[in-house]
């Protein structure tokens, strides 16, 4: 078995996802397992490899790691199972260290462990721990560009609001938004964090303006970015301009699977394409990747197997708030070196890059 | 079994008599399942060579026996007349498993199928039983979970060497004998016994009265595969290929 450059470190969106991938591991002779008997299964599973997974650069180099679930249930991910999935991550990440991973991406809820909880990762280990949250912002950056250049709109003249503006991902784009736009609208849960984001950005010659009521800006925004670390029910469709474009990039999913402004468009941010090649064995790639194109995967998982692949095992993103717009950069050339790029603009339906077009003609 | 009046089952821990029923055929499962294990320690002693494993297999065949004696007595203690059967299909089953493992001298396999599988189990589904059972009766369940936690210590570092010796044959073996015993304990605390009654309840199947005392099977089955790919995990066999083998287990 050849070593491993990388642990990628996830956990399952859905229960029909994680009875997708256990039923797969039970073989087409034996029935598929139903999500409702799974519940009874799954939280007690602990967090280890599900998969070996090799990707290989555009250039020809590869690099080989594994897939660690931490299985935690789906649908507690919530604040008041945060000791107990922080325990599961923790786990994982040991596992990461066990497998010999020269370094691990934490993906989607684990990444919390490298945002405010670094004390807890395993101590004294040769694996680096990266979230991945600079390259999801660097896709996430790439993806409203597109956006907006198949709506035909201008990116210095949107006013943007970013929910979720105080988490890592939030106020990256935040970072790296600044300077390009009209205006800034700025939402969160926390106010002093969010006051902090404000303050530093208040150098920028754009307009920020933050609160911890998203009603007060829902109607000022022509664009959005949800990047909140859970659903954001109190966003409504009627609430937001018609025409606004929306980019979901949590995970789970921010917005309900329907959810669209009435002339707008929503699409999924941070999602990457590998074009070189991707293998995982046993094959669950299909079930991972839900979405119509090939070998599309977030954007923080990548960025554990795009440093793998450039042999620079560091913790390129660690901590809460240290991604620049200079690192962005740096993680997106070393992207485009190795043939990652932005995955076709899609929603949990398929491709809607057709759709945005569509808004060209009709705001104009 | 007589009813028996409200005062009688409070000092038992009980409010009802199907909660009283449903500890009986617990401990039934129990007895019985330490009875398999002490047989089965008697038979690994025959396989040892050396005369130190030999005499650890023996204890350990008389902690078994011991186990079962507790677990009657405090069934005793609860005006409960515990049964066993070594013939009910599930045990018998994986008796005989273990039995064809050692007709074959295999004394790797035996010791997996015993501290590793059987020993999992008990481990993991006498803690949860600990936790709900009243008074002595939840005591001694505590007990025994952690005498048989040290068990399944002990197997580990011999299979960690014998694993390192030959990756290939030795991670075969583990799913050749977990196939046997471990879709048998699997089947055990499945929502439905399609074969029928186990030959251990007293009355009807006891699986769909667990929630009367605060368990589930899906608690027990959840809770054992835990501790049982726990145990893997520390002799060092990969998880992606443990998970595999779990998923492929009966529901």
């Amino acid at each position: 078995m050849p070593s491993v450059d990388f642990a990628l470190i996830g956990h399952l969106e859905s229960w029909s996802t994680a009875a997708a991938v256990i039923s797969a591991l039970r073989g087409a002779d034996r029935p598929a397992i139903r999500s409702e008997e799974l519940r009874e299964i799954l939280p007690w599973i602990p967090p280890r490899t599900v998969c070996r997974v090799t990707i290989t650069s555009s250039n020809g180099s590869e690099a080989h790691g594994v897939y660690i679930d931490s299985f935690i249930p789906p649908d507690r991910l919530a604040e008041r199972f945060l000791r107990e999935n922080l325990a599961r991550v923790r786990q994982a990440a040991e596992y990461a260290v066990r497998e010999g991973a020269k370094i691990a991406a934490l993906g989607g809820f684990s990444s919390i462990l490298l945002e405010g909880n670094i004390g807890a990762l395993p101590r004294n280990s040769r694996t680096a721990f990266t979230t991945g949250n600079t390259l999801t912002v660097a896709l996430i950056m790439r993806g409203l560009e597109c956006a907006l250049e198949f709506a035909g709109r201008d990116l210095g003249r949107a006013n943007v609001l970013i929910i979720g503006a105080s988490g890592d991902v939030g106020s990256g784009c935040a970072r790296c938004l600044a300077p390009r736009v009209s205006q800034l609208l700025l939402c969160a849960r926390n106010p002093n964090r969010l006051q902090a984001l404000a303050t530093e950005l208040s150098e920028s010659r754009t307009p920020v303006h933050s609160g911890t009521d998203l009603a007060q800006f829902s109607s000022q925004a022509d664009l959005v970015i949800c990047a909140a670390s859970m659903p954001a029910p109190a966003l409504s469709p009627e609430a937001l301009s018609p025409e606004a474009i929306i980019c979901d990039v949590g995970y789970p999913k921010n917005l309900l699977p329907g959810f669209a402004p009435a002339e707008g468009a929503v699409f999924f941010g941070g999602l990457g394409q590998v074009r070189g090649r991707l293998r995982l064995h046993p094959d669950l790639l299909g079930i991972l990747n839900p979405q119509p194109f090939p070998d599309i995967v977030h954007g923080c998982l990548l960025e554990g197997m795009l440093l793998a692949l450039d042999r620079r095992f560091e913790p390129f993103s660690q901590g809460r708030g240290r991604i620049t717009p200079q690192r962005v950069q740096e993680i997106w050339d070393l992207a485009q070196k190795h043939g990652i790029t932005l995955g076709p603009l899609c929603d949990a339906d398929g491709p809607v890059e057709a759709r945005i077009s569509d808004l060209a003609g009709e705001v104009r | 079994m007589k009813n028996t009046n409200l005062r009688q089952l409070a000092a038992h821990g009980c409010s009802t008599n199907e909660q009283l029923h449903v500890w009986r055929d617990i401990l039934a499962q129990a007895v019985t399942g330490e009875l398999v294990g002490a047989l089965n320690y008697e038979t690994l002693a025959e396989l040892c060579d050396d005369a130190t494993e030999k005499a650890e297999a023996l204890d350990h065949a008389t902690s078994e026996r011991s186990h079962a004696a507790r677990f009657n007595t405090a069934g005793r203690e609860m005006g409960l007349n515990v049964g066993s059967n070594l013939d009910a299909s599930y045990w018998k089953r994986i008796r005989e498993a273990f039995l064809s493992r050692a007709r074959a001298n295999d004394f790797v396999g035996c010791v997996i199928a015993q501290e590793v599988m059987l020993e999992s189990f008990a481990v993991a589904s006498y803690q949860l039983v600990a936790a709900k059972a009243p008074g002595k009766l939840g005591s001694t369940f505590a007990e025994i979970a952690r005498e048989e936690g040290e068990h399944i210590g002990h197997a580990v570092e011999m299979l960690q060497a014998e694993r390192a010796g030959d990756l290939k044959s030795f991670d075969a073996k583990v799913l050749g004998v977990h196939e046997e015993v471990m879709t048998t304990l699997a089947e055990m605390v499945a929502r439905e016994d399609p074969a029928g009654h186990c030959g251990l309840c007293e009355g009807n199947c006891v699986k769909p009265s667990l929630p009367c005392v605060g368990l589930s099977t899906g608690e027990l089955r959840g809770a054992s595969l835990r501790r049982y790919l726990q145990t893997l995990d520390e002799i060092g066999l990969p998880g992606e290929s443990t998970l595999a083998w779990i998923a492929r287990l009966p529901i």
